[in-house]
Order: structure tokens, then C-alpha cells, then sequence
């Protein structure tokens, strides 16, 4: 039978709820009703706390640490369909702890490699961030990345930017991680408005220019090695690759 | 004529971009609440110039003035080109400004030498000075230390800075006098192990130094250039040696003519493959080469190892220790990690290795798996370097090929 959720979290545990206790069988979990015909039962389930928090616990008393956080990862991962593998890693986690570093099992095997996937993409974007400079000393940087890495991102940066004012804006999910004196959290952003630079911010992107055109070795030229290092997708919001 | 800002960072990190001995990794997370910059342990890249090189920190000189005439230096006295300088100021002032719009992890200084060693060190510590006591920065720098600067310098440089380093330049003595009459190996080593005797007198881990050699501008074989870095890394003074193929700038008796001479990429790349074998796989100078030998063009250098000595092989995947799995070619540490884990629940034949995105282009030669090892090609040498070469696994794409400076997996 194919499940439909609404795409959090707790929709994603009420499911799980569901497929233990009313023994369903699921074929696939999608989020959204598939406009083509079905020929396969189909079932919605509707996310209920009371139910998420149960599965909650049961997760919180039967994984490590470490298994929870993967957990947590996968679901950032939120442009793939991760959900039937997710299900399968939970249940034999219930089942038997051990066989969850069974990388033969293809569902194991696919979370430990998404999980990785998702990983190098944060550090990737530890260094392609771009901040910009406010006129009010704030720091302000757009992002657009295939999973949904502000939460990394956010700690991250709070770590170096000391008592900077931040915030990093994921344009295509529509969040932000904001950071000032008083507070510290991810908002969601209904819009916004080009905000205003500071005096200085033309210039120090000069300067940025300039330097890394300086840094390359004509000798050495290899556009193709830079791409597979920066692929086009990144460059967006990288000052140093506009024309 | 004065120079704008502008004008002279071009300059300066033209002048710099010759040293590849850059990279912010190996420092441990220092934060300190409210304080500016933070290091992290596995290194970042911000981005990657149009040679296809991580740029991670702002790598310039404070000047590209020099009393010295090295040979093979763009900044030679002798050249005629536009010479600047920075101040202390205002190349701290650039710093921070980088690094908080997140273009860089720090700050990789070095300097030519104005007037003399100690006024050079002395300018390169008042900008640190300035970034760490000033500015409270906590961001990865890196320092050249100045050979013949004196030892009061070297010490306050070590202990403002996450890595300090001095280039060898050259891979023996010989081609030292050569071309830089004024350095001998002891010069350029003596400020590092200062700064490790000081730096192991702290409490805190030692510091970090790192090295660079430059390749083909001599004529020192690979064998001898591994050896010296092979004893380097086992006396503990280094944690990284690099290598730079020489690109030719200046015209001189005992140097290859610029105009005719292209770097010398692969050999350089073969040479970074070496290293990670000594570094990470286990392996000892004179295993990979010997005496006078060059690393083969053809092959990479555990290829060519398991070549010579196809009697270790085959290995049993199922059976053989982590040790021994990194040594099977085409198998890098991480393939040999997921074979280990995986292993615990089945036997693994070829088809798991597959499923586990292990390639056995190279590998399937050298391994058993269970019942499956490669039937057509019998186990001698000469057959499977041809297998190896037709099947082109070998053929390096030019494009591509020096990543491996960086992940270094064979
Ligand atoms: S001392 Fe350094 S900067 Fe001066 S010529 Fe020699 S290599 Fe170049």
C-alpha cells in the first residue's frame, strides 16, 4: 500500500506509529497525492502528536546517540525519498541494534551513504558561504543547496563570527538561521526585501576578485579540475565567479 | 608611484602563489565564546582558483622586496619588477575583513627579505601581533619563518601561530649551492627545529610545520626526494612535505629554459601519491623505489609496488587486515573500511564489493573473494600490466589527475 504524509517529522513518526500497529503493509511513502492512476491501495496519515512522541520514545530508548543523529540527518535530506529506508533502518534498529552496521543490506547502505552525501555538502558550504555586509554591521548570506544544511551552517558560524550579528538565508526553503544579541534561531521567512549594503562591502569584494585572480597559476590552467571542485550549482552566490 | 590597495594585493599574491604549502587542516577547534575565528580540524576550502587549487587562507607576501638572488625566485634582486610592501596594518585589516565574509580560514604569511632577517621577522610578527592581541583573532595562521631570523623571534612566531613552516626549496645540498648560494639545508631547517624544541616545551600539542620542495628545476632522482621526506616525517619534525613542480621563471645557467620547459605536473602528482603511501598506508621509502629509481609514469606507485611483488598476492578480502587491504591497488582506505565492516555479517564475493561501490578495475587482479578471483588473467606480472593498460585504467586524465593531492586515494 502506498502511505501519503505531510513531509515532517512528526508526520514521519505518526507513520511509523501507524505501520506497527495496524500492521500495514507499504509499498512507498510519498508526500504529496501522485496525479498519475493507482492501481495500489492508498492511505494518508494524518500527523498526531500523541502517536509521534510514543514512536519518539521507543527511538530515544532503542538507538545510540549516534543512530538518532543519523537519523535526524537523513531527514534533512529532504529532496530525496529517503522514507522507505528510513523505515527499514528503523525497524530492524527495533529488531536488532547490531545488524545496523550491515552495509550489505542495500537500505543500511543507502542511509550510510546519503548520511555522507549530506556531510560533504556541509562542509563543502563551510567554505562556499558568502557573507555580505549590512549597513548595520549585520553579516548576511543567501544559500541555495539540494538539502536543507542551515542548522549545521547556523552552529557553525556562531563558533567563528563571535559577536557578529548573522544570518544565513536558504532563499529556495524560504528559512533563516538569525543570530544577534538576543537571539539565536532558525525563523521561517515569508519575504524580504534587498537589503542595504555597508560603504565598505564594494570594495573588500574587489579585493576579493583581484586576489583570486592573482592566486591562479597561468602555467597550471585546468578549468576542468576547478569545476569538480566547484561546480557550477555552487557558484551562485560566489562573488568571485561573476563575470 | 604609489599603489593602490588593490594593486598591491595583486602583487603580493602573485608573488606568492608559488607556494603550495597551504592548507588549514590539523588545528583543533579553539573557540572561545565572543572571539573572532575558529580553526577546524579537517581544513577548509573556500574556493578554487582556475588551476584547480583549494584556496583556503589569504596567502600573500608582506613584500616581494629582497636582498637575495635565488635562482629559480620570481622576487630575486636581480629581476626588475614592480616591488611593494604591505603594512602590518593594513594587511591585518584585510584579514579580518576576509574572514568575516567567510573568503578565507586565515592568514598564510611570508615574506622576501627587506633589509635583513630579523627587520623581515620582526614585520610579520607585528602583523600577528596585531590579528591575535588586537583583534582577538582565533583564525588559522601560518608563518614563514625567516632562516637566520633570530631565535626570540622564532620562538613569539611560534607561539602566535597554528603552523609554521620553511621551505627545503631544493632536495640536496648540491643543488642548494647551486642556485641559492645563500641557503644550506642547516639554514633552512634550523628555524624549525627552534620551533619545535619550543613548542614541545609547552604543555599544549606541538605546533604544526610543514615543508616545500621544488621539483625538476634539479636533478635529484624520486628515490632520493622520498628518502628525505621519509626522514622528515619519522624525526617528527614535519607534518607535511609539498612538492611544486618547478615552473620556470627566470633565465639561468643552471635552470631549465622557461620557454621551453612545462612543470612537471605528473611527476609532481606521482610524488603526492608516494607521499600518502608513507604517510598513511603504511608503506617505507625503499619499498615504493630504489636506489636512483624514478616513480614510474605509467602506474601509480602502489600499482607498481604490487607489480614487483605479485608474490603477496592475491590477498583474501575476507580474511586479510586493514594493513594489508590499503596495500591492494585500486583499494584506498576508505574502500578497506567498508570492506571490514561489512564482512562481519557475510562473506563478501565480487558482487558485494560492487554493491559496495568498490571499483575492481584494478583491484579484482590482486584479490580472492570468496570463491570469485579474475579467471581470464593468470597471475604474472606481464599480463596484467597488460590487462592494466588496455583496459586504460592507468592512463591518467590530465584534467583531473591532481586531486589526489588532496584525497591522495589509490
Ligand atoms: S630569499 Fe626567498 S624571496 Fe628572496 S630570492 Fe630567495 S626564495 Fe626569493
Amino acid at each position: 500500500m502506498i502511505l501519503l504524509y505531510d513531509g515532517s517529522f512528526e508526520g514521519f513518526l505518526s507513520l511509523v506509529y501507524e505501520v506497527y500497529y495496524e500492521k500495514l503493509q507499504v509499498s512507498s511513502i510519498v508526500k504529496q497525492m501522485p496525479d498519475t492512476l493507482l492501481f495500489e491501495r492508498f492511505h494518508e496519515v494524518f500527523t498526531d502528536e500523541a502517536k509521534a512522541r510514543k514512536v519518539l520514545e521507543g527511538i530515544e530508548k532503542h538507538f545510540s546517540k549516534e543512530q538518532q543523529r543519523t537519523m535526524c540527518h537523513i531527514f534533512l535530506c529532504d529532496t530525496r525519498s529517503h522514507e522507505m529506508a528510513l523505515l527499514e533502518y528503523i525497524r530492524i534498529g527495533f529488531k536488532n541494534p547490531q545488524e545496523l552496521r550491515n552495509i550489505t543490506n542495500a537500505s543500511l547502505f543507502y542511509i550510510q551513504n546519503l548520511e555522507k552525501e549530506l556531510l560533504s555538502l556541509v562542509h563543502k558550504m563551510y567554505g562556499f558561504t558568502r557573507f555580505e555586509e549590512l549597513e548595520d554591521g549585520t553579516l548576511y548570506a543567501k544559500i541555495e543547496t539540494k538539502f536543507n544544511i542551515v542548522p549545521f551552517l547556523g552552529e557553525h558560524f556562531c563558533k567563528r563570527l563571535g559577536n557578529i550579528p548573522f544570518i544565513i538565508h536558504d532563499i529556495k526553503r524560504s528559512l533563516a538561521f538569525v543570530k544577534n544579541d538576543d537571539i539565536r534561531e532558525i525563523r521561517s521567512i515569508a519575504s524580504f526585501e534587498t537589503p542595504n549594503y555597508s560603504e565598505e562591502e564594494s570594495q573588500f569584494k574587489a579585493l576579493w576578485k583581484s586576489f583570486f585572480k592573482a592566486a591562479a597559476i597561468e602555467s597550471r590552467y585546468n578549468p576542468k579540475l576547478q569545476k569538480s571542485w566547484v561546480p557550477l550549482l555552487y557558484r551562485t552566490y560566489m562573488s568571485e565567479f561573476e563575470a | 608611484m604609489k599603489l593602490t590597495i588593490e594593486d598591491k594585493l595583486s602583487l603580493l599574491a602573485s608573488s606568492a602563489k608559488y607556494d603550495v604549502s597551504c592548507s588549514s587542516s590539523g588545528s583543533e577547534n579553539n573557540y572561545k565564546t565572543g572571539e573572532l575565528g575558529c580553526t577546524h580540524n579537517s581544513g577548509i576550502c573556500h574556493s578554487f582558483t582556475s588551476d584547480g587549487r583549494c584556496i583556503s587562507l589569504l596567502k600573500v607576501l608582506l613584500s616581494n622586496i629582497c636582498i637575495y638572488d635565488c635562482a629559480y625566485c620570481i622576487n630575486r634582486v636581480s629581476n626588475d619588477i614592480p616591488r611593494t610592501a604591505f603594512s602590518p596594518r593594513e594587511l591585518a585589516d584585510l584579514t579580518i575583513n576576509f574572514y568575516k565574509r567567510n573568503y578565507i580560514e586565515g592568514l598564510f604569511l611570508s615574506s622576501g627579505i627587506i633589509k635583513n632577517e630579523d627587520y623581515t621577522m620582526q614585520l610579520l610578527l607585528q602583523t600577528l601581533r596585531i590579528l591575535r592581541h588586537e583583534y582577538r583573532f582565533n583564525g588559522y595562521i601560518h608563518v614563514k619563518l625567516i632562516p637566520g631570523a633570530s631565535k626570540e623571534l622564532i620562538e613569539e612566531a611560534t607561539l602566535l601561530a597554528h603552523r609554521v613552516s620553511s621551505n627545503i626549496e631544493l632536495p640536496s645540498s648540491k643543488s642548494l649551492a647551486l642556485l641559492a648560494p645563500d641557503k644550506t639545508k642547516e639554514k633552512l631547517l634550523s628555524p624549525l627545529k627552534y620551533a619545535r624544541d619550543i613548542s614541545l616545551q609547552q604543555s599544549t600539542k606541538p605546533i604544526s610545520m610543514s615543508t616545500q620542495m621544488i621539483i625538476g628545476a634539479t636533478s635529484e632522482s624520486d628515490f632520493e626526494i622520498l628518502k628525505l621526506s621519509s626522514s622528515l616525517y619519522q624525526k617528527a619534525l614535519l607534518k607535511r612535505v609539498y612538492y611544486s613542480a618547478y615552473i620556470a621563471v627566470n633565465n639561468h645557467k643552471h635552470l631549465p629554459v622557461p620557454e621551453l620547459s612545462k612543470p612537471p605536473l605528473l611527476r609532481e602528482h606521482r610524488l603526492y601519491q608516494a607521499d600518502w603511501l608513507l604517510r598513511f598506508y603504511g608503506f617505507s621509502y625503499d619499498e615504493i623505489l630504489s636506489e636512483n629509481q624514478n616513480l614510474d609514469i605509467q602506474f601509480d606507485p602502489k600499482t607498481f609496488w604490487a607489480l614487483s611483488n605479485m608474490h603477496l598476492f592475491p590477498i583474501d578480502v575476507n580474511h586479510a587486515p586493514k594493513e594489508i587491504l590499503v596495500r591492494i591497488p585500486g583499494i584506498g582506505i576508505r574502500g578497506a573500511l567498508k570492506i571490514l565492516q561489512a564482512r562481519r555479517f557475510k562473506q563478501l564475493h565480487f558482487e558485494d564489493l560492487l554493491k559496495l561501490k568498490i571499483s575492481l578495475k584494478k583491484a579484482r587482479y590482486f584479490i580472492v573473494a570468496g570463491k570469485d578471483f579474475y579467471r581470464t588473467t593468470s597471475l604474472y606480472t606481464e599480463k596484467i600490466k597488460l590487462a592494466l593498460i588496455h583496459q586504460g585504467s592507468n592512463i591518467i586524465q590530465p584534467s583531473l589527475f591532481d586531486r589526489s593531492i588532496y584525497t591522495g586515494e589509490l
